[in-house]
């Protein structure tokens, strides 16, 4: 099972008690982000463009766990920044734990190997490891050549110690869904216990703004990839919302289902957007004007999003909705490998696009030095 | 956070269009804004800088009606309907009391973004072509280091 089946539990008796409770709002994972510095400089990111000052800040323990039960959530999840570059992380984890608080301590694992035995292995605890891709594919998207196997050896390192391993994998324009696919095999002999799987977002800090998926080029990819799937993959992610990746659902954006917190306090209105901060988790509920944000409000900022901080809420939300929901959340969790000959015959024709190698390099239709002649005819020029 | 410009634009482009339409997102354009020092004659003006002081990476230096000078990172902002109600939220960089400030719009006499933009330069195209030179000059373990905090 991808989860363990007291975290299911957790999950579902937590949703079920707001609908009953008559929330309207609710949220269902705690983006805790304890500080924005990183050991690496991702072209695909802005979270670390910040000045010397605002990268040494970071939130202490108390103000972590404060924020976690303001919110209340089951679930929390650490991203940054590096969380493994924050000197009592360690701490963080335990505290959370100690609260009974499922944590994904998402990281890109460079650190991962070394800092191991400062944590213990439980169910409350998954390392979620940032791997997007192929060797290759991920060295180029994190700009670091050998990331991918620092990054392998530390998830191989975790699962030997005993401890839930998932990993996060962002897609961007130009992924070819069998290189991803070989990626997912990859990972799951790894020993890990799920993935996770998301398109990028058009995060308009970010120092690429060229290969952002649009909804459309996003359902392909992901039909592509998602379909015809083998049964030994588990992925850490509802049903419902990759169906919605698949374009074989619509789901509207909750955007309170996945708040953030960080040194600047909660993030309006979510994860990926910056319109300012609240003090308190109730302020943000209160003082954002939730009409504006989703595909629906005509937000441009919004109108190709499909990340699972806005989407993912919106798949649990449809489970526990409704009798429909709950049959079509069991259907897909126990049969679901979604076969489909056209999406078979998708993936085989599959052509790798070569317009600007996000994640597209050395993929084998090009030969090195033809692909630097498109690579440096294709570029504009950067200092 | 785009322009007003590159908002209307993007609006005019929606309207005409499904997302399911629009394949790649064209991303935003940047400002150049380091070193930028705006009037601050009328409350339009006042209230378009700081909404550009809230978009920009890097601190700004304020300096006060009382004739206090404060530097730092704007981190949030809250619009009003005067500048009286109006304030910044700011993470100072300097000076022994480093807690957050929230200072009314009103209060500010000038506004210079005098910090680098640490979101400038660094494109992908940057690195793409900085790869692949250093690809061809042999050399191994390329990478974008994070800048030295110290």
């Amino acid at each position: 099972m991808a989860i363990p089946v007291s975290q299911a539990w957790t999950v579902a008796t937590y949703v079920i008690k707001q609908k009953l409770a008559g929330r309207k709002r609710y949220p269902l994972v705690l983006m805790l982000e304890p500080l924005f510095r990183c050991n690496l400089a991702c072209a695909g990111c802005g979270k670390i463009q910040y000045p010397a000052h605002i990268l040494k800040a970071e939130l202490t323990p108390e103000e972590c766990f404060k924020a976690v039960e303001e919110c209340g959530v089951p679930m929390v999840s650490i991203p940054g920044g590096e969380p493994l570059l924050h000197p009592k992380m360690p701490e963080i984890v335990q505290g959370l734990i100690d609260r009974k608080k499922y944590v994904y301590m998402c990281t890109n694992a460079l650190l991962l190997k070394e800092k191991l035995h400062l944590f213990k292995p439980s169910k409350y605890l998954s390392f979620s490891v940032h791997v997007d891709g192929e060797k290759e594919h991920h060295d180029f998207g994190v700009c670091r050549e050998g990331g991918h196997d620092i990054a392998m050896e530390g998830v191989r390192a975790a699962v030997a110690a005993g401890f839930r391993v998932t990993t996060n994998t962002t897609l961007f324009d130009g992924a070819d869904p069998n290189s991803v696919r070989r990626h997912f095999d990859q990972l799951m002999e790894a020993g890990v216990d799920s993935m996770m799987i998301s398109p990028g977002y058009t995060y308009d800090k970010a120092p690429d703004q060229k290969h952002f998926l649009g909804r459309a080029r996003s359902r392909k990819l992901f039909r592509a990839l998602l379909s015809n799937r083998k049964k030994r993959w588990q992925f850490n992610a509802n049903p419902i919302f990759l169906e919605f990746l698949m374009g074989k659902r619509e789901l509207t954006c909750t955007p309170w289902g996945m708040p953030t917190f960080s040194i600047f306090g909660w993030q309006k209105p979510c994860y990926l957007l910056q319109d300012g901060y609240a003090d308190t988790f109730q302020e943000l509920l209160d003082e954002v004007d939730w009409a504006n944000y989703g595909t629906e409000s005509g937000n441009p900022r919004c109108a190709n999003c499909m990340v699972h901080s806005g989407y993912e809420a919106s798949g649990v939300n449809y489970t526990f909705g409704s009798l429909k929901g709950l049959i079509a959340t069991a259907k897909a969790m126990f049969g679901g490998l979604y076969e489909d000959p056209d999406a078979q015959k998708l993936l085989n024709d599959w052509k790798p696009t070569n317009h600007g190698q996000l994640v597209q390099i050395g993929s084998g239709i090009l030969s090195a030095e033809s692909e630097r002649v498109n690579h440096s005819e294709s570029l504009a020029v950067g200092d | 956070m785009a322009t007003e410009q590159q908002e209307h634009l993007k609006i005019e482009e929606l309207q005409q269009l499904s997302p399911d339409q629009i394949e790649v997102m064209a991303g935003r354009d940047r400002e150049n804004l380091e070193g930028w020092i705006p009037a601050l004659a009328t409350e339009a003006e006042v209230k378009d800088a700081f909404e550009k002081a809230f978009d920009y990476r890097g601190d700004v230096t304020l300096t006060l009606k009382s004739g206090e000078v404060v530097e730092g990172y704007i981190y949030d902002r809250r619009q009003g309907s005067t500048l009286e109600n109006s304030l910044v939220r700011v993470m100072p960089s300097k000076g022994e009391d480093r807690s957050r400030r929230s200072i009314p719009y009103s209060e500010i006499a000038a506004l210079n973004f005098s910090g680098r933009d640490t979101a400038a330069g660094k494109t992908f195209e940057a690195w793409v072509k900085k790869y692949w030179e250093k690809k061809a000059a042999g050399e191994k373990n390329i990478q974008i280091e994070p800048e030295k905090l110290d």
